[in-house]
């Protein structure tokens, strides 16, 4: 159903129909009756359809799917009734979903926009009376609520109809020709978020931090901080609010990274406020642990269920019920520990804190002035060289805990290659994060399989309680000798993707890059 | 899943087409992204919907694989309803198909790319019981068959049952009949639209189109019902048809 589409602006002084009285000199046309339509835009919090150049639209109980450039329609469904958040769970089967599952996944879509649009439909006609090319004169606003309106720019669209390229070529050609048309630089969507004062594409967790690489340690220490602070307080409204799980995700990892930097460039910092901060860090991954173990089950429970195959998969349904029930609790507690005025009070106070930091005093800050490429590359250097050391010591024999402790160290080497990325050569950090990153995607597995056989095994005596406990404990059974073969394979793994990880070659641009 | 309407019937004249666009049409009114193609060489289709009944490289090579059906589609006046145009070669569709490898799933392979663009494939097929006919069926998720409320319908509708019954190998479509160009006026219409109705319970769909002279006009207007008597009793009547008939689907 992709036809050929382009905006183009209105300019100032020509109204709709002006523009389709001198279209009708040219060629036939049909306009008919103005309307007016009201929209609201839906992205997930990271605009994940902006960047995959789609907008989501609702109007008169259906969710129509366009690109968002030439605001096409891709795909349609009916909008499930009074959802002020839409997620893969609530949108009906069909088209629609399919194309929004491999894009949104476990995002949940809110609305980022209203638009009130004017339209003026303009056909333009072949020889026998038939529509060969669609225009439409859209003057839209971006509604802020109550009556406010933000009047955006007037635009003409000019969809082409399939099959009928040559017309579609040849109204183009008027429109930007003789009557002297632009295209325009942006969907009416952008223009609506930037007159609502929202980041365009959404919010972003992603680090982009340019260092110099002379600048004070410090200096790029509160850099980096700062972002992560930033992300932690972009995600804290849609964790409290439970919009979906990755909020949490998300601020769960700005809260590691800041750890893995408060302790990898501790040479910046004072020891006794950075003591303070780093227990108070602590406090809040440990606060937000059990809530995102319990997401991470239920997000995986219905790939974990489906290997079972179709006899049996049904039988752990009282698990998914157990798993519900304790996230609830954990959320509230974790919930009431974010709102806290502990959790409160240390969030301002690291603000403070990093304002501060680079007029402190340097007595006990003996990091605090070299060169941040310096600093950055002795603690670059100094992890690999752990990292090798731990990972030789590891043999068949070692306890799982050896494994976990590298994987540790492995996620510090990689938030330190990502916030020291702008310092070094990206043909040496990105090969290096590539081979890092095989080495802990077979750590992660081994531990997270762990993690997730445990749980299920602490669960038994309360699910034989439920109803319907017997065939979920059996079923459960079969789940966690799944979840052990998987972990051993993951363990036989590991010789391999260290190796890689560790190779001649490897170590030697390290040396040579890092010192 | 895209779904695969196709109406047909051995006779000619019994109001395929009307049905065909006129059912196309309401799906793309409601939302539906919509196909029709236009299997009679006739074109009548094609016609009402003002496009012109010509398909590049022939009916041949469009069952042979040998182009790209996605190019030879045509957008209508309804912007969810797209067609792919008759061909007068299609009067040899029959040997085309017998040409290819497979010659039951020709059809199949034309629509099977373009599946998944669309909630609803529409089939108007020319009257015959042929190799395209069997095409038909097998390509097919329903056999929708217009009758017109005459003896002989009863007689061509249950024929038209055992033969896919006994002869069309799995999976079979279902089948449902309407009654088309009912006139309630006529004694032997009403008789035989319930004795029929009563024989083959179930397979009967309510609705009925009534003859009406809007449909004849459709030829005049070149378009659909909801394109010019949206209000009429045979438009009305196409729409509680396909209420009645999606839920089947």
């Amino acid at each position: 159903m992709d036809a050929r589409a382009t905006v183009l602006l209105l300019p100032d002084g020509l109204s709709a129909s002006g523009a389709a009285d001198r279209l009708a000199a040219l060629v036939p046309v049909v306009t008919q009756s103005t309307h007016a339509i009201e929209r609201t835009f839906w992205d997930t919090f990271d605009g994940r359809l902006h960047r995959a150049g789609l907008a989501l639209a609702d109007a008169a109980s259906r969710l129509v799917l366009m690109d968002a450039a030439t605001s096409v329609e891709q795909a349609s469904g009916d909008q499930p009734r009074g959802a002020r958040r839409l997620t893969l769970e609530i949108l009906p089967a069909g088209i629609l979903h399919d194309r929004l599952a491999p894009i949104v996944e476990m995002r949940a879509l809110t609305p980022i926009a209203r638009v009130r649009s004017r339209q003026l439909p303009i056909n333009v006609l072949d020889d026998v009376g038939k529509i060969v090319v669609r225009l439409r004169a859209e003057e839209p606003a971006a509604l802020a609520g109550g009556a406010a309106e933000h009047p955006l720019r007037p635009r003409l669209h000019v969809v082409g109809v399939r099959g009928y390229d040559a017309d579609y070529d040849r109204v183009l050609a008027i429109l930007t020709g003789a009557v002297g048309l632009q295209a325009a630089p942006r969907p009416v969507l952008d223009d609506a978020v930037a007159a609502l004062g929202r980041p365009i594409g959404g919010m972003s967790s992603k680090l982009r931090i340019e260092l110099d690489p002379a600048g004070r340690a410090d200096a790029a220490a509160v850099a980096i901080l700062r972002r992560l602070t930033e992300v932690i307080e972009d995600n804290t409204p849609g964790t409290l609010a439970d919009v979906d799980s990755e909020f949490l995700h998300d601020l769960r990892v700005a809260v590691r990274r800041s750890r893995a930097l408060q302790r990898e460039l501790r040479g910046v910092f004072s020891p006794e406020p950075l003591r303070v901060f780093r227990a108070g860090f602590r406090e809040l991954q440990v606060l937000t642990g059990p809530t995102r173990d319990l997401d991470v089950q239920l997000l995986e429970f219905g790939e974990l269920a489906a290997g079972l195959g179709e006899s049996t998969a049904g039988d752990v349904a009282p698990l998914r019920r157990l798993l519900e029930q304790r996230l609830v609790i954990e959320r509230r507690k974790m919930v009431s520990g974010l709102r806290s005025e502990r959790t409160r009070g240390l969030l301002a106070n690291w603000a403070d804190f990093l304002d501060g930091l680079v007029d402190a005093p340097q007595g006990d800050r003996p990091d605090a002035t070299r060169p941040i490429a310096d600093v950055a590359a002795e603690r670059i250097s100094a992890v690999y060289r752990r990292m090798v050391k731990m990972g030789r010591a590891i043999d068949d024999d070692s306890p799982h805990e050896a494994l976990h402790d590298l994987r540790k160290k492995g996620k510090e080497l990689r938030y330190l290659l990502e916030f020291f990325a702008s310092l070094y050569p990206p043909d040496v950090v990105k090969p290096m994060v590539s081979t890092l990153k095989g080495l802990q995607d077979v750590l992660g597995r081994f531990q997270d399989r762990e993690v997730q056989a445990d749980l299920l095994r602490a669960l038994g005596d309360e699910i034989a309680a439920m109803e319907g406990g017997a065939a979920a404990l059996m079923a459960m059974g079969v789940l966690v000798e799944r979840l052990v073969e998987q972990q051993e394979q993951a363990r036989a793994q590991f010789a391999a993707s260290f190796a890689q990880f560790a190779a001649k070659p490897q170590r030697k641009i390290v040396r040579e890059t890092f010192g | 899943m895209t779904k695969v309407v196709a109406l047909y019937n051995i006779k000619g004249g019994v109001g395929k087409t009307s049905a065909a666009v006129n059912l196309a049409w309401t799906a793309a009114e409601q939302g539906s992204r919509v196909l029709l193609w236009d299997l009679d060489p006739q074109g009548a289709a094609s016609f009402l919907l003002r496009i012109k009944p010509k398909v590049r490289g022939g009916g041949a090579k469009l069952v042979r694989g040998k182009s790209d059906p996605v190019a030879l589609l045509k957008g209508s006046d309804h912007e969810l309803l797209d067609l792919l145009p008759a061909d007068f070669s299609y009067r040899n569709m029959d040997l085309a198909l017998d040409a290819t490898k497979r010659p039951t799933q020709g059809l199949q392979r034309v629509i099977a790319p373009l599946a998944h663009d669309y909630d609803y494939v529409f089939l108007d097929c020319p009257p015959a019981i042929s190799l395209a006919s069997e095409n038909v069926f097998a390509a097919a998720d329903l056999l929708l068959v217009p009758l017109i409320p005459s003896p002989l319908s009863l007689r061509t509708f249950e024929q038209l049952q055992r033969f896919v019954a006994g002869e069309v190998p799995k999976p079979r479509p279902q089948i449902a009949a309407f009654f088309s160009m009912a006139d309630g006026r006529k004694t032997l219409h009403r008789e035989v639209m319930d004795e029929l109705g009563a024989r083959v319970d179930g397979a009967v769909l309510e609705t009925a189109i009534p003859a009406a002279s809007d449909v004849e006009k459709m030829a005049l207007r070149r378009r659909a019902l909801a394109g010019f008597a949206p209000h009429g009793r045979a438009a009305r009547a196409y729409a509680a048809l396909w209420d009645e008939l999606r839920p089947r689907l």
